[in-house]
């Protein structure tokens, strides 16, 4: 894992301003495009309100969901894109048993197709349910927002962010931190005083601003630790209990041949 | 005769319950095949909510510690280097062997790209835990391999192999314990990545110790199941006196691991913890059924050296264990308004398969190979030498160092 060595304030960081989206979809359709992903069958209502597809799946890898409330005795939508976060210390590339995840220095998790062996941990360990998997193949493999990678390697910003018209904006987290802090101090009014992503999970590099609280959007309420280092405080111990374990049990055996040595010498 | 018409005899000999679990095998292998030729999604019932299921929760999760009697019973027979004891060890170590071969099987068959399972060994990630317990799985699994080639080798009489068996009895022991140790803990770092999934009742980052002590006092029951099943259906000799021997540790341990459970019950958990019925419940009966009843008969002496109550207990210690795990790895998994996962058809061909083959593999080797007979008292411990004498009475000291 490269990630120690990452200054995460130069890494690229979606601003997601979910007050200034009006629920067009673009991100869903550009992503599409982009990633050249077949289209689902769906139906309305299959999900858990009115959205399409239900949920991210492997050929949908965003998704802007939509949340109904009143307002003045109005019904309004909410509206609430999910993507991957691409965390500043992924949960899903620590637990790759073949490091088959990296964090990009330029921000993007991304993930290589061909070391992976299809243990599925990535989708265990992901706090934010990402990782998808190839269900319908024989010999499937997981499947997830890239970043756009490719698209911020050659300098042009994500499919999504491009395509965007009101709600996304894309640059360096140090900035686009700068940007939402800015906003929450000219518009009190207007928004949650919460910037998710700033501190889940270590910190990620996808940033929201909301109106509604965050769990009534649907947002997962997500420990501000990197999960890496849940299981990295177990996992770090391991040489020494190896160690530990391999000079005691030698002494005692030692120890005890050692006595029914005495003993058979004693007898004779 | 033809080779085939032998084996056929042979097998047309075998009891009634041995052709029903080849018949399970063989199902089971069948059920295996269809997963490989029409794939993950289709034949079992996992989706993106439920990644891993009962072949990760039963097939590898609760598999590896229910395999930990080779292990334990060498720390307590080679390095604690109670003689007596020996006769217990080939049986576990055949147990051991079986079960980790199993596990393999059962983890191949759960990759979603198990031709390229190789890439653990040619890119390492040593942050993952995934990626440690595959290590040490087949690091073990060579070494129980290599414990197994002793009865082998005593089989067909290969001398050398056998002389370097036996000299090196007891570093092996030592090697076992410590990589099970590795990966039997490591199998609960797998859950500690799962913070906000895990159930607060199971979920605390003492998991990894929890699960080490629960598979040293699970292995050494399991010895004394293996032990009392064999002598009640294989007309092995009654061990109980021995397995009293072992009832004696199995209460430290339990004991150990009751109070490192309560502690992080009480002062490592955050949030709430009797929140859910159904998750109580189950942990309810995983503590007092599977532990607490079987650590107090264990502590009882009449009950501890009575061999029907052993069997019991052990049965218990058993039953906690394999719950423990899957309310680790798939109930306390499972968010409150979720859909429940329940196995396909083929899931559970598979498993119960994979728990036929175990039994039918076990009685296949105690019928063609000497694991039984090796009482120390009964066996003769000189290795069979062409090449110097070794004592005068024909009996070599045991030379095991």
């Amino acid at each position: 894992m490269s990630s120690s060595t990452i200054d995460y304030g130069k890494t690229r960081a979606f601003l997601i301003d979910t007050t200034k989206c009006t629920g067009c979809r673009g991100c869903q359709v550009a992503c599409k495009q982009w990633n050249g992903l077949p289209a689902e069958k769906t139906r309305f209502f299959t999900g858990e309100g009115y959205q399409n597809p239900p949920q991210m799946s492997e050929y949908t890898f965003t998704r802007v969901k939509f949340k109904d409330y009143e307002k003045h005795g109005q019904n309004e939508f909410a509206f609430y894109k999910e993507m991957c976060m691409h965390c500043n210390d992924p949960a899903c590339a620590s637990v790759c048993p073949v490091g088959a995840f990296r964090k990009t220095p330029e921000g993007p998790v991304v993930y290589d197709s061909t070391k992976c062996i299809g243990c599925r941990f990535c989708m265990v360990a992901c706090p934010f349910g990402v990782p998808k998997y190839e269900w319908s193949k024989a010999f499937p493999l997981v499947k997830k927002c890239t970043g756009c990678y490719s698209r911020v390697k050659n300098g042009l910003h994500p499919a999504c962010a491009t395509a965007c018209p009101t709600a996304i904006t894309y640059g360096s987290r140090a900035e686009m931190l700068k940007e939402a802090e800015k906003r929450l101090k000219a518009r009190p009014d207007r928004y949650f005083k919460v910037i998710y992503g700033k501190e889940e999970a270590g910190g990620t590099s996808v940033l929201y601003l909301t109106q509604q609280p965050l769990d009534e959007l649907g947002f997962r309420k997500i420990t501000k630790r990197p999960l890496p280092s849940y299981t990295w405080q177990a996992l770090r111990l391991v040489p020494g209990i190896f160690l530990t374990v391999g000079g005691t049990l030698s002494a005692i055996s030692w120890f005890q041949h050692r006595k029914e040595r005495v003993r058979r010498e004693e007898e004779e | 005769m033809t080779a085939a018409k032998i084996i056929m005899n042979e097998i047309k000999g075998y009891h009634r319950f041995i052709k029903l679990m080849m018949v399970l095998v063989g199902a089971g292998a069948l059920a295996s095949l269809i997963r490989f030729i029409f794939g993950l999604g289709a034949t079992t019932n996992l989706n993106d909510t439920y990644p891993w299921g009962l072949w990760i929760s039963f097939d590898v999760v609760t598999a590896v510690p229910l395999a930990a009697g080779a292990f334990t019973i060498g720390i307590v027979a080679h390095v604690f280097h109670i003689r007596k004891l020996e006769p217990l060890v080939r049986p576990a170590i055949v147990t051991g062997f079986l079960g980790y071969s199993l596990v393999c099987v059962g983890l191949l068959l759960d990759l979603g790209q198990p031709q390229r399972g190789i890439n653990v060994l040619r890119y390492w990630n040593v942050h993952s835990p995934m990626f440690e317990v595959s290590m040490c799985v087949m690091a073990y699994t060579t070494v129980l391999t290599l414990e197994f080639l002793h009865p082998v080798s005593e089989r067909f009489g290969w001398h050398i192999p056998l002389r370097l068996l036996r000299t090196l009895e007891v570093p092996f022991a030592i090697l076992a314990a410590m990589i099970s140790t590795l990966h039997q803990s490591t199998l609960g770092t797998f859950f500690l990545i799962a913070v906000d999934k895990l159930h607060n009742l199971w979920y605390n980052p003492l998991l990894p110790l929890q699960f080490w002590l629960s598979a040293i006092f699970t292995g050494l029951s399991i010895v004394i199941f293996e032990a009392s099943l064999v002598h009640r259906y294989m007309g092995q000799p009654d061990e109980s006196e021995l397995l009293a021997t072992l009832t004696r540790i199995i209460p430290w341990v339990m004991g150990v691991y009751i109070a490192v459970k309560l502690y992080a019950l009480a002062f490592l958990t955050h949030g709430p913890l009797f929140d859910r019925p159904a998750l109580t419940a189950l942990f309810a009966a995983e503590m007092i059924a599977g532990v607490f009843v079987p650590f107090l008969m264990y502590l009882t002496k009449r009950i501890r050296s009575d061999k029907r109550m052993q069997l019991r207990a052990a049965s218990l210690v058993i039953f906690g264990l394999v719950l423990n795990r899957f309310n680790v790895s798939m109930f306390g998994m499972e968010q409150a308004n979720q859909q429940i996962y329940v196995p396909s058809f083929i899931e559970s061909v598979v498993t119960i398969g994979i728990i036929a083959a175990h039994i039918l593999f076990f009685v296949l080797v105690a019928k063609y190979f000497p694991i039984f007979e090796h009482h120390p008292e009964a066996t003769d411990y000189s290795i069979p030498d062409h090449f110097r004498r070794i004592g005068k009475d024909g009996h070599g000291k045991v030379s095991a160092a």
